[in-house]
């Protein structure tokens, strides 16, 4: 299939002229009214990325006032009322604001960049969604400020949250708000299973995608089958709040129970989304500082496709609590120890893949090492509380709280903090400092098992979760002091990465294109990428291209992209052979501004149903607009 | 490093009408979520009536089926007209879409004036019990469907008049075509459950 040219520098494949056309065609316009119009998929990887960090911050100041809180019995630092809020804001941030966006913000950076392309299947739809996220991540932190913020808990159970008991509008902004947001989960889903099946690099079959790719993938499908239910959850719920509808209310026939398996359907695959992109991370950082292939590629695969669908066999254990048929929370608590398997067989490749290795201990590793610790903690009581007898002794306990916290920040927040130093630069190419980033890492480790360690005891003594405050003679007092303390080094820890993060884009080091000598094909793109990516999209013929081209001395690429409009390669689902060529819509402002009108009815409705008709027709109109075809029409 | 020739994509099509443009996949994919929120629609509503004392509950007569089998009649003639549509574009036939396409618009505005009447015929509100809460949102939530490929097809039925689709640039119908399909087949697991449902649980 290789065809040999002339390898001089500026032979007709390479042109420092066609360089400079691919730049015009696929820059971002500048200017503030540019940047509402950018599509480029690393613009709104890196705004995601950025966004969710931002809430990472704001959602981590609230855990932290919790704890000040919590620090001492019977204190009177903040309120019942407002520690309600704060815990649901705590929650509902972490979980749907900073942990999903912030791995789909990764995806949509690198994915296109690792499969080879230029950019991703919907750039427009792509915009669209981060608008969505902004809007809605703004709104639901500005309804704190306006102490109209949801105080239920992340998981809202009704009749709690119903307006008998939760009157006001804090639910309100939290169920619209979730259902604005999961819009934007989707979107970016879709975009990243077609961008995956269908703009591989030629040759890049699917036994040659890269592990963080398979991952995304399966996290999206997850997403995909997930999300919907929540969707629906939340809109009941708004309906029984807003236009009085009975489908929790038990006077008038309604269910409670309903609302928690709809919820925990959804609820539970969630934090396996949170989780599978992270195990991608991973096994990337793994193969590149151990630098040799990794140990059983195919059953990593397999074990993060099997986690995808064992999560959504999962959900009732969740509510074990709640005076359900024995046998069926018998099959719950099997299905629930049966997810340790594939996970298991994650661990166990990596071990075999690090076992004898010459390992690198350079900051991402740390944090990848860090997540096995904490990890296998977590998981331990994760098997621990899926056993029935067990968990009816701790449901609703501080047990449980650092159960989750050890699987949510040893499972996401690690290999996340991990995976920015790895990739920080690719994205802004710049290095961080690797001393300061190994503070960062060990006060973040220590500071983490100091506040949530404890918390374990404190459950097994009986601390129930979500009081703002308890009395001296429980004893619970020292204890929660020193999770307290822990918290703040935990905090600095992080801190110390954030500040190494803006010293670097200031300061910073320049990096190469390749600085840790990684196998997978964003290593390929300058750092930062050009706004084209690759100026080549390049042909695949292992797993690990860069290696091969680095032996081989020579890469082959695919030609015959024009230069003067935005065209990607598409290639087939299985084997990833070229099968047409796709040309992507150019910058514009109608996704802003449809995310401006579908805002404009969610946020309505919490006032009056009307809004939901008139974003409706709004919405339909901005969207004409937007795939409106421009003359001169195409035709060729 | 030497970058030699791979492949050459200058003579690969930039027109893609089926499986191997994106869009198709996107729209697989929104109808693929949305199909799971019509099956947690329908989970939901065999859950109420399982844990229901009667279902509908007492005092309250299943719905008449007439209007709505008429509906599901008409839905399945617009997908029809839609196929019909599609295939005429197929063949380079720019009139025959035009045609296909505004018949189907036609076909469903007319559900939508029925379903209008049947609404405002129901005896009970979605506020009286969950049963009616359940009925109200499915109607409704199938009801914003038809009305929005009502819209979203009028527009390409427009396009199609001014001679904007052609044999090559046709995926604009298709995927038109697909999500109309999947509305209108949406209709059938809601007809099923709304109004058979009451009559098997009845009794
Ligand atoms: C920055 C470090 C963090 C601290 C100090 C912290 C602290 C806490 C505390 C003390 C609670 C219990 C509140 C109560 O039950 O009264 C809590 C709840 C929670 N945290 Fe965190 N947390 C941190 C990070 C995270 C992360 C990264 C996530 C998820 C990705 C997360 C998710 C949650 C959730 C879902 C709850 C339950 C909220 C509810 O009950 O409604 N936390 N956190
Ligand atoms: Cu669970």
């Amino acid at each position: 299939m290789t065809l040999e040219t002339p390898a001089t520098p500026h032979d007709r494949i390479d042109s420092a002229e066609q360089a400079t056309q691919l730049e015009r065609t696929w820059h971002s316009p500048g200017g503030l009214l540019g940047w509402f119009t950018h599509v480029n998929q690393r613009m709104i990887g890196k705004r995601f990325i950025i966004t969710a960090f931002i809430f990472f911050l704001l959602a981590g100041i609230l855990g932290i006032l919790i704890r000040l809180q919590l620090a001492g019995p019977e204190q009177q630092f903040i309120g019942p009322e407002l520690y309600n809020q704060f815990f649901t804001m705590h929650g509902t941030v972490m979980m749907f604001f900073f942990a999903i966006p912030v791995m789909e913000g990764f995806a949509i950076y690198f994915v296109p960049l690792m499969v080879g392309t230029r950019d991703m299947a919907f750039p427009r739809l792509n915009a669209f969604g981060y608008y969505v996220y902004l809007i809605g991540g703004i709104v639901l932190f500005g309804s704190l400020l306006l102490s109209m913020a949801p105080n239920a808990g992340w998981f809202n159970y009704v009749p709690l949250s119903s307006k008998l008991y939760s009157p006001g509008y804090g639910v309100d902004v939290w169920t619209t708000m979730i259902t604005f947001i999961e819009v934007s989960a989707l979107t970016a889903a879709v975009e990243l299973i077609v961008t995956t099946l269908r703009m591989r690099a030629p040759g890049m079959s699917l036994n040659r995608m890269p592990l963080f790719v398979w991952a995304a993938l399966v996290m999206s499908f997850m997403i995909v089958f997930a999300m919907p239910a929540v969707i629906v959850s939340s809109t009941l719920l708004i309906l029984d709040r807003l236009v009085d509808t009975q489908f929790f209310i038990v006077e008038g026939g309604g269910e409670p129970l309903l609302w928690q398996h709809l919820f925990w359907y959804f609820g539970h695959p969630e934090v396996y989304i949170i989780l599978v992109p992270a195990l991608g991370m991973i096994s990337t950082i793994i193969i590149t500082f151990t630098r040799r292939p990794i140990y059983g590629y195919t059953a990593l695969v397999l074990s993060v496709v099997a986690i995808g669908f064992v999560s959504f066999g999962l959900w009732v254990h969740h509510m074990f609590t709640t005076g359900l048929p024995q046998l069926g929370m018998s099959f719950f608590t099997a299905a629930s120890v049966t997810i340790a398997i594939p996970s298991g067989v994650q661990i166990f490749c990596w071990i075999a893949s690090l076992w004898g290795a010459r390992i690198r201990f350079a900051t991402p590793m740390l944090w990848v090492l860090g997540f096995f610790a904490i990890f296998v903690i977590g998981g331990l009581t994760g098997v621990m509380v899926a056993s029935i007898p067990f968990d009816t002794q701790v449901h609703d306990t501080f047990f449980l709280v650092a159960h989750f916290h050890y699987v949510l920040i040893g499972g996401a927040v690690f290999p996340l903090i991990g995976a920015t130093y790895y990739w920080w630069p690719k994205i802004t190419g710049r290095m961080m400092s690797e001393t300061a980033g190994k503070w960062s890492f060990w006060l973040a480790f220590i500071g983490f098992n100091v506040t949530f360690f404890p918390m374990h005891q404190l459950g097994l003594e009986g601390m129930p979760r979500r009081i703002y405050t308890y009395v001296e003679e429980m004893g619970w007092g020292d204890l929660n002091l020193l999770a307290t303390i822990g918290s703040l080094v935990l905090a600095t820890g992080f801190g110390v990465t954030l500040i190494n993060a803006i010293w670097s884009v200031l300061r910073g080091r320049r990096a190469e294109p390749n600085p840790w000598g990684a196998p997978t094909l964003e290593w390929a793109a300058d750092s930062p990428p050009a706004s084209y990516n690759f100026r080549h999209i390049p042909v695949v013929e292992s797993r690990w291209p860069l290696w091969d081209w680095e032996q081989a001395g020579e890469r082959a690429v695919v030609t015959g992209l024009r230069h003067d409009r935005r065209e990607v390669v598409l290639t087939s689902v299985l084997d990833a052979k070229p099968v047409g060529v796709q040309v992507l819509p150019a910058p514009t402002i109608w996704p802003f501004v449809s995310a401006v009108a579908a805002s404009m009815g969610f946020i309505g409705i919490i006032f009056h149903p009307i809004f939901f008709v008139i974003a409706f027709f709004l919405v339909a109109f901005t969207l004409v607009a937007w795939f409106w075809p421009r003359r001169p029409w195409r035709d060729d | 490093m030497k970058v030699v020739q791979g492949f050459d994509v200058s003579d690969m099509t930039r027109f893609n009408p089926d499986q191997r443009a994106p869009l198709w996949w996107g729209i697989l994919g929104l109808i693929t979520i949305e199909s799971a929120v019509v099956l947690t629609f329908c989970v939901s509503y065999m859950y109420l009536a399982a844990y229901a004392d009667t279902w509908p509950p007492r005092g309250e007569s299943a719905p008449p089926m007439l209007w709505p089998s008429i509906n599901l009649g008409l839905l399945m003639l617009s997908s029809l007209t839609m196929y019909l549509a599609g295939r005429a574009i197929k063949r380079g036939n720019q009139r025959g879409l035009a045609i296909g396409v505004t018949a189907s618009v036609l076909l469903a505005t007319t559900v939508l004036v029925l379903r209008s009447l049947e609404l405002m015929a129901y005896e009970f509100s979605w506020k009286d019990h969950a049963y009616g809460s359940i009925v109200w949102t499915i109607s409704g939530f199938h009801y914003v469907h038809v009305t929005s490929i009502v819209f979203g097809s009028a527009v390409v039925a427009i396009l199609a008049w001014r001679g904007y689709f052609t044999r090559q640039r046709q995926i604009g119908v298709v995927v038109d075509t697909n999500y109309w399909y999947f509305v209108c087949f949406a209709w059938i697991p809601f007809y099923l459950l709304l109004y058979w449902g009451p009559r098997v649980y009845g009794q």
